[in-house]
């Protein structure tokens, strides 16, 4: 930013108001022809289509003879205006409609293709560990009558004996809970 | 001991386990319902279609999910200093254990009556029967008086160790040249 001093000052109003002068000076040759009607977003020479900023700072077209001769005829009666005219004078100042920025655009499709698909190579990934970077699961797992002779000790004493597992086993009679 | 796949406490052995139990389903109740309020709040913002573009504070909502908050702190942290000071409570124990850390295992020492002292090796996994828990089962197990006071003494002989027992809730850890008591 050159153009603003170097030299520290207090940023009074007329200080701010000099600089943003200056700075519209550089962005008047940036848009053109066309017209600066209001403050739009922040100040700045800029067209932006949003909905929570409903006017933006300038024309979206630039004056041209049709478009100049259709103003004259707006200052009279509008019913004299067809509709093709009004859409012609919307479509000047503005790019799209309300209805066209809340258009749903189908993001959503290329999202969760794109979530699904890193979902699988996760997926894939996991099947890849289990073949190729695991060790076989110790043999207290994968043998059958030793788990059934770790579950009987551990009910023998009486682990979780309080809402775990040793209280669902049914001392008297040696089997499960019903 | 801890059961295949379990994620939550074993069930308490004592009654400072019982009570540690108790203040983490407390602490649990009020961290779900301040959960659910936030994502209610995140959702209802996300799928609001409202624009407002001139809200940008309120001191007085500001002030009340300030204070509001310190309250329920304040819900979480009376049981929790009660808690932490009861858990050093200090009552009359019965017996004394003197737990000392090796490398690779424990040696115990039960000095008040008896001199009785004993090394607490893991069972490896190929030495092991049918119902050995793997990992886990030692050749001389260490046994504790049911329903009494129990102090036991750790510390490590050559590198620090810690020495815990989840069920009663206690752990600490074995520093050589320290003696911690439980």
């Amino acid at each position: 930013m050159a153009l603003l001093r170097v030299i520290p000052r207090k940023a009074t109003p007329s200080v701010f108001m000099q600089q943003v002068a200056r700075l519209h000076n550089i962005e008047r040759d940036k848009i053109g022809n066309r017209e600066v009607v209001g403050w739009g977003i922040n100040g700045m020479y800029s067209y932006v289509d949003h909905i929570a900023f409903p006017m933006p700072a300038i024309r979206f077209k630039e004056n041209s003879p049709e478009i100049m001769a259709l103003k004259e005829r707006e200052k009279g009666d509008w019913k004299k205006l067809s509709v093709e005219d009004k859409k012609a004078l919307y479509r000047a100042s503005f790019c799209q409609t309300y209805s066209e920025m809340r258009a749903p655009d189908g993001r959503w499709k290329s999202i969760t293709g794109w979530v699904l698909f890193g979902i699988s190579c996760s997926f894939w990934i996991y099947i890849w560990e289990k073949l190729f970077v695991y060790p076989p699961m110790p043999d207290t797992i994968t043998n059958i009558e030793k788990r059934q002779a770790q579950l009987k000790r551990m009910i023998d004493i009486r682990v979780d004996p309080i809402d775990g597992l040793s209280s669902k086993w049914d001392y008297e009679n040696n089997r499960w809970k019903k | 001991m801890s059961t295949l796949a379990a994620l939550n406490f074993q069930n308490a052995a004592s009654p400072l386990m019982e009570q540690l139990i108790f203040f983490h389903d407390h602490s649990m109740t009020i961290l779900i319902l301040i959960i659910t309020i936030v994502s209610y709040n995140i959702i209802s913002t996300y799928t609001n279609t409202n624009i407002d573009q001139h809200m940008l504070e309120s001191q007085p909502l500001e002030l009340f999910w300030t204070i509001v908050p310190s309250f329920i702190l304040v819900f979480i942290g009376l049981p929790s200093i009660r808690l932490l000071y009861l858990l050093d409570e200090v009552y009359q124990p019965s017996i004394t254990i003197k737990t000392i850390g090796h490398q690779w295992y424990w040696s115990y020492e039960y000095s008040d009556f008896l001199n009785l002292e004993f090394d607490s090796y893991m069972i490896p996994s190929n030495e092991s029967t049918n119902s050995n828990f793997r990992l886990l089962d030692v050749d001389n197990r260490t046994v504790i008086p049911f329903n009494t006071q129990v102090r036991t003494l750790i510390s490590a002989a050559d590198v620090l160790h810690s020495w815990t027992v989840p069920a009663l809730g206690v752990k600490a850890d074995a520093v050589p040249g320290r003696l911690n008591q439980v």
